[in-house]
């Protein structure tokens, strides 16, 4: 579809993106630029940023990917180590780091989709993915055992601040363009070859999809993105190191993208933020006495939705939409 | 009928699975414009043949020629880029997509443009005879008459030149099959599809077809007319057994 068409009939849901991007950026005033509420607010947007993102490969081609730390700490850690040993400012190494991210999910992805691997094993397959890279960086020739410090250089060039406002600001932004970007395919010929995809994929080869190259391409789109954000979340780690392969949280990205609801761009976002917001509220009030108490709760709350709700929180707004708008409503958004 | 040109030219077809012939070389001719039924009882090899057709199968022997080009052993998407759609025995429903966004799916294969596509998809839906205010619903949430229309709408929105209809009357009751076959009639007198039905439900295929193909334990036991194979005694043997003397 072209940008003007796009433009035209998308222009209620991009400009609700741009005003939520606006109410968001105005929140740092609301809390008084509360260091630590900015700390958790941009840990939580970044969550954001990647369960969007994650949406296009899991919520609109439907493959349940559980490699999200891959492409993040591989784009995070090629930015951080241009920048500490090269000296290469972040505005290029995240463009870098997200380029190789991509040849990642290219090289990755081409070979599981040509030989069919879906369901449950791209799952596995993934999963793995991001364990194998925190052996490889683990080598002393890598990173070795020891924490890596990004060099203490401040400001815009570096996007690192002593205080946290600006950060929060920087990934503000990266979320609307991050949500502008699905809007973007799922209201083109991509995004409802995807969805196809994910509903049947035989019968979508039956109409003449190439469904190979719309996986691939779906696995680069969000590898991008991921790589792309992966300095940011080494900025506020503070140091990398193979850690920055992080299973635990790969896993937690794909359980927010599916109790948002599968293909829903405002899902995601909602539910990406709410629950790291509740996760690192419970982990500083309870955390000391009951660890991995948010985790226990993103479980239990991924067994509701699939009972109640397997259309997630996008599911739960249809259903309400439909109580008091009596009328027809339609499952995905237009 | 035969004096067209043939659309699709399948010669001498094998395919086997392990120890087993599911289709013997099998050859056959579908000339452009018209509706031939394949028909067989279970097992005969019929879904085999269309799998071996559209590319699902890549037949061990033999040629599949579509069109004066050779199609044997491409994918599937490929095959249906170029002409072939299908539909399934078993619908494959977009369940969590609606009505109109599946079959703009198909559109999609020949416009660029997701507006004109939509426009595409709710003017094949509304020639199917889909009611308007089904446009919106969701694809799990509709009859399986329902399914096996817009299995049709979203194969036709493609812009198809030979349409192959895995028992489309399956599971459907008769007077939904009469709407069926009247909406396949439609089909192939305007827009001058050329068709391929498999079917079981003999009277159904018999009123359609206006040519028939009959396949026996993998191989094309009859050809003609549908008044010549009702009466052909390999036919009766092949569904009843041998007639008692």
């Amino acid at each position: 579809m072209g940008w003007g068409e796009w433009i035209s009939e998308s222009k209620r849901y991009i400009i609700g993106t741009l005003v939520l991007g606006g109410l968001l950026a105005l929140v740092p005033f609301a809390i008084n630029f509360d260091m630590y509420y900015l700390l958790i607010l941009s840990t939580a947007l970044l969550y954001g940023v990647y369960v969007v993102a994650w949406n296009i490969i899991g919520g609109y081609a439907g493959q349940l990917d559980l490699a999200a730390f891959a492409y993040i700490g591989l784009g995070g850690i090629v930015a951080a180590e241009l920048f500490t040993i090269y000296g290469v400012t972040p505005w290029v190494g995240m463009f870098v780091g997200a380029g190789v991210a991509m040849i990642l999910a290219a090289a990755i992805g081409y070979p599981t989709f040509r030989f069919g691997i879906k369901d449950v094993w791209y799952a596995l397959m993934s999963a793995a993915l991001v364990v194998i890279l925190n052996n490889i960086f683990h080598l002393p020739e890598l990173l070795g055992s020891l924490d890596h410090y990004l060099p203490s250089k401040y400001g815009w060039m570096y996007l690192r601040f002593p205080t946290y406002e600006n950060l929060y600001w920087f990934v503000t932004v990266t979320l609307v363009v991050a949500m502008l970007i699905n809007l973007k395919i799922s209201h083109s010929k991509t995004g409802y070859y995807l969805r196809a995809i994910r509903e049947d994929e035989l019968a979508a080869e039956a109409l003449g999809i190439d469904v190979r190259k719309y996986k691939l391409l779906a696995l680069m789109m969000y590898a991008g993105i991921l790589g792309f954000m992966g300095y940011v979340s080494i900025v506020i780690q503070g140091t990398y190191s193979y850690h920055t392969f992080d299973s635990p949280n790969s896993i937690t990205i794909a359980i927010m993208g599916i109790i948002g609801g599968l293909g829903s761009i405002a899902g995601a976002f909602t539910s990406a933020v709410t629950l790291k917001i509740i996760g690192e509220y419970l982990r500083s009030t309870l955390g000391a006495s009951i660890p991995g108490i948010h985790l226990l709760i993103y479980g239990l709350l991924l067994i509701i939705v699939g009972i109640f709700k397997p259309d997630g929180l996008a599911g739960v707004w249809v259903s309400l939409k439909k109580k008091f708008v009596k009328k027809n409503v339609r499952g995905e958004k237009k | 009928m035969s004096s067209g040109k043939a659309v699709l030219e399948v010669n001498g077809v094998v395919k086997r699975f392990g120890g087993i012939i599911a289709v013997n070389k099998v050859s056959f001719k579908v000339y452009e414009g018209e509706i031939l039924g394949l028909i067989g009882p279970n097992g005969a090899g019929k879904t085999t043949l269309f799998n071996c057709i559209t590319g699902v199968y890549t037949p061990e022997e033999g040629h599949v020629v579509f069109l004066g080009q050779e199609i044997t052993g491409l994918q599937p998407h490929i095959i249906a880029q170029k002409g072939i759609l299908r539909t399934w025995q078993k619908v494959r429903p977009f369940k969590k997509m609606t009505v109109l966004d599946t079959v703009t799916v198909g559109a999609l294969l020949r416009i660029k443009s997701v507006r004109k596509a939509r426009e595409k998809a709710a003017e094949i839906l509304r020639f199917i005879g889909m009611p308007e205010e089904k446009f919106d619903v969701l694809g799990r949430e509709i009859t399986l008459i329902e399914h096996k229309l817009v299995d049709l709408a979203r194969a036709l929105a493609t812009g198809p030149k030979l349409l192959l209809l895995d028992e489309v009357a399956a599971g459907l009751r008769p007077h939904e099959m009469e709407e069926l076959a009247n909406v396949l009639r439609k089909i192939n007198k305007e827009k001058g599809l050329t068709m391929i039905v498999v079917e079981h439900v003999m009277r159904f295929v018999m009123g359609l077809s206006n040519r028939l193909i009959v396949m026996h334990e993998g191989q094309k036991i009859a050809e003609g007319k549908p008044e010549e194979i009702a009466n052909d005694p390999r036919v009766i043997e092949a569904y009843l057994g041998t007639k008692p003397l």
